[in-house]
C-alpha cells in the first residue's frame, strides 16, 4: 500500500544527540534520516512497487517529494531539508488526508510512517485539544505506525506516549468496509543513536511491509508468485471469522471475460511470477529446462547453463497462462482459501496498452460475491450434466418494475397511473377488452392485500361513468362489457376472494360468427 | 455479530380503528373535463390500515432489493389474536409471500384487540434463531442476538405509549428468563432446532398514525434505553399520508444506506417524441458507495441525497470495469415513476453510465461512480484514486519473459475444456479441479520442449483421449492404432518431424533415433501419468510392448535417462528421479497395487550411478583419469 512519510521537521529535531564518539555530529533529524535511508533500502529490496512520498511538517506542512518509486529522490532530498518551528501533529495529518484522498481516492489502503522526536510540544492540557483536533479516522482506511527519535526513558515521551496511542487506536478505528487492515504501531529505539534508530526502523519494516508469496496451481502446473499489493486478510458482515489468502491459490476452472463481467472485488493484486529458485523447487527447474530435446542434443548443455542463471528464459506458467488469458478473452477462477474465491484476468492499463499483466481480483468471502455466477462453490465442469446446463449471467428474480407486485402505491401518482391506464383501456373498448381485464385483475389483487376495497368501489363507479359517456355509435358490446366489469368488482361474494379473476363476458355470437 | 438490522419485525394494527379514513384525499379524476354532463369522480382516501400496508411493503421492498441475504424481515398483524405472517426461514421472505399474506388477514374488521398481542409475539419471534444464527453456536463469544421492531399503531397519549413500551419490556425480560432457563436442556439435546434465544438489544420503533386532521396528544420521544441497554425506545408520531415517507426515510439509517439523486437524464417526453426533458431520478443504495464525496461533506449533507449529474456514455467508454473497489446494490426510491423505470431499463439493456459531481466550473468534468446492471440487477461503483498497482513491471521482464514459445493455443484449447459453469450441489469446485489435474499431468509448457504435442494429426486421438478419466475398449484400440502407426513410420525410418511444417522442425534438429527416442519416451510419460484406470494401464502395456519391440538393450542407459528426464515432472512423487529410476511408478492407490497389475520387470540401474551411491554420477569418469594417467 502506498505510504506517507511524515517527517517532523520542528526545530527540537535539530537538537544535537550527545555521542561518546567526537567525530559524528549527529541530530535526531539525521539519525531520522537514516531511519528513512533504511526504510528506503527494505522496500527496494522487498517492495520496490510502493509509492512513498515524503511529507515534511512543522507547524505548516509540505509535501517534500509527491508519490514515486524513484526512492532515490526520497534519498537526495532528506540532507536538503530545512528545519521548521515547532510540531504541530494534528495539522500535518489534516494535510496528509487531502493528499491521500487527492491521489489514492478513499478507497486504497495506505499507511502513514510518522518520524517524530518525541515531543509535541505542550503539556497534558494541550495534549487532550490535539486529540480532539485529531483529524482520525479519515475517510480512507489507513494504518499508521510511529518511530518517535529519542531515548526510551525520554520524561517527553511519557506525556507524547498516550497522543501516539491515540493517534494510532483511531487510525485503525474506521467504519469503512474494506478498512480491515493490521494495526499500526510505536516503535520506539532501544538507544539514542543511528544503530538504534535503524534496528527501530527495521522492525517497522518487517512487521508492516510483509511481502506476500504463495503459489498459484493449475491443476500440476504450478508457479511462485507474488501478490502485489500485499492482500489483507478480509472479514465478513455478521460473522465473526476472519478470512485470511492460502498460500496456495487453486484455480478451479475458466470462463469467458463477458461472463464474468466486473465482479465485486474487494481489492486487486498484481500477480508477479518469481524465478523458481533452484533449492527449492527442483522439480519445476528440470520440468523447465533439462527436457528431452535438450537432453537430445549435446551442443545445448551451455543454454542450459544460461536458462539457470537468467529467470527470464525459464519457462514459466504465469506468462503461459497471462497469454492464453489474453489470446481467449478469459478468466480463471481461482479458490483463496475456504469459502473465498477470487478471479485472475490478464490486464492492461489504458495509457499502456502493450503492458499487460495477471491481475488477482479478490471478492467478497463467501459463495455468494458475485451473484451473476451462482453459487461460486457450485461452479464445475459441465460434461457431467450434459442436461440442459444452465448459462451465465445467473438471473436474479428481482423485477424493479413495481409492476409485478403492484403494491407501490405509496406515492399518489402511481395509484393515479395505474387508474388512468384502466380507464384509457375502458375508452377502447371493444379492442382492448383482454387488456381492460388484465389491468383489473392486477389492480385488484394490489388493492385486496392492501385492503383498499374503497378503490374497487370507486373504479366500479369510474367503469360505469365510461358506459353513461359512451356515444350512440358505440357497439353495444362495449357498455355489456362496461356494465359487467363494474358489476364484478363490487360483487360482494367475490369482494374479498385473492383467487378469483374477473373474467370477460363471453364472447358473443356476432362476434363468434364472424370469425367464421 | 448479528447487527440489529440483521431482524426486522412490523407490527401492523389492525383493530377497527384503522379502518377508519386518513382523510387525505386523492382526486385521480384529473382528465379534462369532457363535455357537459360529465360528473367528476369523488376523490378517495385510503384508510389508516392501507396507509400503513403500503409503507412497511415499501420498506421491504427496499431492504430486500439490496440485501437478498442476510436482512430478514417479519410481518405481524394484530387484532384480537396475533397473525404471523412469516417466518424467519428464506423462503418466505419476499414480497409475495407476504401480500398474499395480508389478502388472507383482509381488511380491517369489527371487533375487539390491540396492538399489545402483536407486539408480544414479535417479541417472541425476536428469540427464534434465524437461519444463520442457528447454523452457529449461540455460545460464540461475538454471538448477539439483536433485532428491531417497527410498531406501526396508534394510541390515546403518551400514557398508553409507555405502557405500551413497558409491556414490551416485560415480555422481553420473560422471554430472556425462559430463553436462559431452556438453555441448558437444548445444548444437551442438540437436535432441538426450535430453542429460543436470548434477545441481547430490541431497537423497538412506536409509529403512532393518526388521520389528517386529528388531535393527537402523543408526542415524538427521541431513542431512549430502557432496562439497562436492552431496549431501545423510540416513538414517532406521523400523519397517515405521510407515512410511506417517514419509513422511506427511517429505512436509511437502518441500513446505513444513502440516496443519490441522478440529475440531469436526458428523456423522450410521451407526448411528443421528438422533444427530451431532463429528469431527475432518486436511487438508494449502501451509504459507503458515497465515502469519497463524504470528506467534502458537512454532516447536514451528508443525510440528505448527493446529486450527481448523468453523464452520457459515448460508445463503449465507461462501464464498471473502471471501478477498482467495490460495487453495491442499488435499487430506485420510487419504482413506479416513470423516469424510474427509463432508467432501470436502460442499464439493464446493458448499457452503463458514469455520473459526474456537478461543478460550476465550466470545463471541468470529475466522473465520480458508475450505474451498471450485472444479472438483471442494478449496481453502483465509485470511480477515482490511482490504484497502488499502476504501472506495472513487464512480464516480458519478468520470471520466463523471454521465452517466445509458450504452447498458448493449446492452452487455450484447455481453458475452454475447463470452463466452468453454474452448476447445482455441492463438490462441483472439486469436481473441476480434478479434472484440470488430469489435464495438466503431463502438459510441456514450451514447444521446443516437446515433440508429440506438435506432431499434430499423428498423434490426434491419442492425445485427446488420455485425459479422460476412463477409456473405452474402442478408445483404447484407437490410441494402440496411433501407437502402431508410430512404430510403422519408425521402422520406414521416416523423422517423426517429417508432419511437422518446416520452421518447427528446424527447431528440433537432432538424429532421428533421437528423436523417436524422445517421441517414445513423452509418450510413456503421458500415459503413465494417466494410468489410473485399468484401460489406460492396458494402453501403457501396448506402448511398452512397443518400445521393447523396437529397441535392443544397445539404446538401453541413454533410454533410461529419457524416461527420468521427462518423468521429472512436478508430479513425480518423491524418489522418481532418485537411483531406481527404472521403476515403473504410476499414480495408484493402495488397491490398485495389491491388485497387482503387471509391471515390467526390473532393469538393472546405470552401472555409473550405481557406482556413485547417493552422489551424483559423473560421466566419462575415465576420460579425467586418462588425461590425470597422461600428465
Amino acid at each position: 500500500m502506498p505510504t506517507v512519510l511524515l517527517l517532523d521537521t520542528s526545530l527540537s529535531m535539530s537538537r544535537p544527540v550527545p555521542s561518546s564518539d567526537s567525530s559524528e555530529n549527529h541530530t535526531r533529524l539525521t539519525i531520522a534520516s537514516a531511519a528513512i535511508n533504511t526504510f528506503l533500502d527494505y522496500l527496494s529490496v522487498h517492495a520496490k512497487l510502493e509509492y512513498v512520498s515524503l511529507v515534511t511538517f512543522s507547524s505548516s506542512y509540505e509535501v517534500s517529494i509527491p508519490f514515486t518509486r524513484e526512492y532515490d529522490n526520497i534519498r537526495a532530498k532528506l540532507p536538503l531539508l530545512e528545519e521548521g518551528d515547532k510540531t504541530c501533529i494534528e495539522a500535518a495529518l489534516l494535510g496528509v488526508n487531502q493528499l491521500i484522498l487527492n491521489e489514492w481516492g478513499y478507497q486504497t489502503p495506505v499507511q502513514i510512517v510518522l518520524v517524530t522526536d518525541g515531543t509535541f510540544g505542550a503539556g497534558p492540557i494541550r495534549r487532550n485539544q490535539i486529540i480532539q483536533a485529531l483529524p482520525l479516522p479519515p475517510t480512507f482506511p489507513v494504518r499508521i505506525s510511529i518511530l518517535p527519535i529519542v531515548t526510551p526513558n525520554d520524561h517527553s515521551l511519557q506525556q507524547a506516549m498516550p497522543l501516539y496511542q491515540k493517534i494510532i487506536d483511531l487510525a485503525s478505528n474506521q467504519n469503512c468496509s474494506m478498512g480491515n487492515i493490521l494495526r499500526g504501531a510505536i516503535y520506539c529505539p532501544d538507544q539514542l543513536n543511528v544503530p538504534g534508530a535503524i534496528t527501530a526502523m527495521s522492525r517497522l519494516c518487517e512487521q508492516q511491509y510483509q511481502e506476500f508469496w504463495c503459489s498459484l496451481k493449475c491443476g500440476q502446473l504450478e508457479a511462485r508468485v507474488q501478490l502485489f499489493p500485499a492482500p489483507q486478510p478480509a472479514s465478513h458482515e455478521g460473522l465473526s471469522a476472519t478470512y485470511t489468502i492460502s498460500h496456495q491459490l487453486h484455480v478451479i476452472g475458466f470462463l469467458s471475460q463477458q461472463d464474468l463481467g466486473t465482479p465485486i472485488a474487494l481489492s486487486k493484486h498484481l500477480i508477479i511470477p518469481q524465478a523458481q529458485s533452484n533449492n527449492s523447487n527442483n522439480n519445476r527447474e528440470n520440468f523447465g529446462s533439462k527436457t528431452p530435446t535438450k537432453e537430445g542434443s549435446s551442443t545445448d548443455g551451455s543454454t542450459d547453463e544460461d536458462n539457470i542463471s537468467d529467470p527470464s528464459k525459464v519457462p514459466n506458467f504465469c506468462v503461459l497462462l497471462h497469454g492464453a488469458l489474453k489470446v481467449e478473452g478469459m478468466a480463471a477462477v481461482v479458490q483463496l482459501g475456504s469459502d473465498w474465491w477470487g478471479t485472475v484476468s490478464a490486464w492492461c492499463e489504458a495509457s499502456r496498452a502493450r503492458r499487460s499483466c495477471l491481475l488477482l481480483s479478490v471478492l467478497r468471502p463467501g459463495a455468494s460475491a458475485a451473484p451473476w455466477l451462482g453459487a461460486l462453490d457450485q461452479l464445475g465442469p459441465i460434461d457431467e450434466t450434459a442436461t440442459n446446463p444452465e448459462t451465465f449471467p445467473v438471473r436474479s428474480w428481482r423485477s424493479y418494475s413495481g409492476g409485478g407486485s403492484g403494491c407501490a402505491w405509496a406515492r399518489p401518482h402511481a395509484l393515479l397511473a395505474d387508474v388512468q391506464k384502466v380507464l384509457r383501456h375502458a375508452r377502447k373498448l371493444p379492442d382492448k377488452t383482454q387488456h381492460l381485464y388484465k389491468e383489473l385483475n392486477r389492480l385488484r389483487r394490489a388493492a385486496i392485500s392492501l385492503g383498499f376495497s374503497e378503490l374497487l368501489t370507486c373504479v366500479g363507479s369510474a367503469l360505469e361513468r365510461e358506459c353513461a359517456a359512451l356515444g350512440g355509435s358505440a357497439p353495444p358490446e362495449c357498455s355489456l362489457q362496461l356494465a359487467h366489469a363494474a358489476a364484478a368488482l363490487r360483487d360482494p361474494r367475490t369482494a374479498l376472494d385473492i383467487k378469483h379473476t374477473l373474467q370477460p363476458l363471453a364472447p358473443e355470437f356476432t362476434v363468434a360468427s364472424m370469425s367464421h | 455479530m448479528f447487527p440489529t438490522n440483521h431482524k426486522t419485525i412490523f407490527v401492523l394494527d389492525h383493530t377497527p380503528y384503522f379502518g377508519i379514513s386518513s382523510d387525505y384525499p386523492i382526486d385521480f379524476d384529473v382528465s379534462k373535463s369532457r363535455g357537459p354532463g360529465y360528473v367528476p369522480l369523488p376523490p378517495i382516501c385510503k384508510s389508516l390500515w392501507t396507509c400503513s400496508v403500503e409503507a412497511a411493503v415499501e420498506y421491504c421492498r427496499v431492504v430486500w432489493d439490496l440485501f437478498p441475504e442476510g436482512k430478514l424481515v417479519r410481518f405481524i398483524v394484530s387484532d384480537a389474536a396475533a397473525h404471523i405472517l412469516n417466518t424467519w426461514a428464506v423462503a418466505q421472505q419476499n414480497l409475495t409471500h407476504i401480500l398474499n399474506g395480508l389478502c388472507l388477514v383482509g381488511p380491517v374488521r369489527r371487533g375487539a384487540g390491540g396492538d399489545v398481542v402483536g407486539l408480544c409475539a414479535a417479541i417472541e419471534s425476536l428469540a427464534e434463531p434465524s437461519p444463520t444464527q442457528s447454523s452457529r453456536p449461540p455460545t460464540e463469544s461475538h454471538f448477539q442476538n439483536r433485532g428491531r421492531i417497527i410498531c406501526i399503531t396508534s394510541a390515546r397519549d403518551d400514557d398508553s405509549i409507555r405502557s405500551l413500551a413497558e409491556i414490551a419490556m416485560n415480555t422481553l425480560v420473560q422471554q430472556n428468563k425462559k430463553a436462559s432457563a431452556i438453555q441448558p436442556p437444548t445444548t444437551t439435546d442438540a437436535s432441538t432446532s426450535t430453542q429460543s434465544l436470548v434477545v441481547h438489544y430490541c431497537h423497538l420503533v412506536i409509529i403512532n398514525v393518526t388521520p389528517e386532521k386529528a388531535e393527537t396528544r402523543v408526542n415524538n420521544q427521541p431513542l431512549t434505553e430502557m432496562g439497562g441497554g436492552l431496549m431501545g425506545v423510540e416513538v414517532i408520531v406521523c400523519r397517515a399520508s405521510s407515512l410511506a415517507n417517514l419509513l422511506g426515510k427511517l429505512v436509511l439509517p437502518h441500513y446505513r444506506l444513502a440516496v443519490t439523486t441522478v440529475t440531469g437524464i436526458p428523456m423522450k417526453e410521451e407526448q411528443n417524441a421528438s422533444s427530451s426533458a431532463n429528469y431527475d431520478v432518486d436511487i438508494i443504495h449502501s451509504a459507503e458507495a458515497h465515502a469519497g464525496l463524504r470528506a467534502s461533506q458537512t454532516a447536514a449533507e451528508a443525510n440528505e441525497s448527493v446529486v450527481l449529474r448523468w453523464w452520457t456514455p459515448r460508445g463503449a467508454e465507461g462501464g464498471a470495469g473502471g471501478c477498482n473497489g467495490p460495487l453495491w446494490r442499488v435499487t430506485p426510491a420510487d419504482v413506479a415513476s416513470r423516469p424510474s423505470a427509463c432508467l432501470v431499463n436502460f442499464l439493464l439493456n446493458g448499457r452503463s453510465v458514469t455520473l459526474e459531481v456537478p461543478t460550476r466550473k465550466a470545463g471541468c468534468r470529475s466522473a465520480s461512480h458508475v450505474l451498471a446492471a450485472q444479472g438483471g440487477e442494478l449496481w453502483i461503483g465509485a470511480l477515482g484514486g490511482r490504484t497502488p498497482y499502476d504501472d506495472p513491471p513487464a512480464l516480458s521482464e519478468g520470471a520466463g519473459g523471454r521465452v517466445t514459445d509458450y504452447r498458448i493455443k493449446e492452452f487455450g484449447a484447455l481453458m475452454q475444456q475447463n470452463k466452468v459453469h453454474p452448476l447445482r450441489g455441492t463438490g462441483a469446485n472439486a469436481r473441476a479441479r480434478t479434472k484440470l489435474q488430469r489435464h495438466t499431468t503431463y502438459w510441456p509448457l514450451t514447444i521446443s520442449s516437446t515433440l508429440i504435442f506438435n506432431l499434430g494429426s499423428v498423434m490426434e486421438p491419442l492425445t485427446r483421449l488420455v485425459v479422460q478419466e476412463s477409456l473405452t475398449e474402442d478408445e483404447v484400440d484407437s490410441c494402440r492404432g496411433v501407437l502402431l502407426s508410430l512404430l510403422g513410420m519408425e521402422s520406414r525410418h521416416e523423422f517423426p518431424t517429417a508432419q511437422l511444417p518446416s520452421n518447427l522442425r528446424g527447431k528440433s534438429s537432432g538424429r532421428r533415433e533421437e528423436q523417436w527416442r524422445q517421441v517414445w519416451g513423452e509418450l510413456e510419460a503421458l500415459i503413465r501419468a494417466h494410468s489410473a484406470s485399468p484401460a489406460h494401464r492396458a494402453l501403457l502395456r501396448t506402448l511398452l510392448e512397443c518400445r521393447s519391440h523396437n529397441h535392443s538393450a544397445e539404446g538401453e542407459s541413454s533410454r533410461a535417462t529419457v524416461i527420468r528426464a521427462t518423468t521429472d515432472s512436478p508430479l513425480s512423487p518423491v524418489g522418481a528421479g532418485n537411483g531406481n529410476s527404472n521403476d515403473v511408478w504410476a499414480p495408484r492407490n493402495a488397491l490398485d497395487a495389491l491388485l497387482g497389475a503387471p509391471r515390467p520387470p526390473r532393469r538393472p540401474d546405470f552401472a555409473g550411478r550405481m557406482a556413485a551411491g547417493s552422489r551424483p554420477a559423473t560421466l566419462y569418469s575415465h576420460l579425467q583419469q586418462d588425461v590425470e594417467a597422461q600428465n
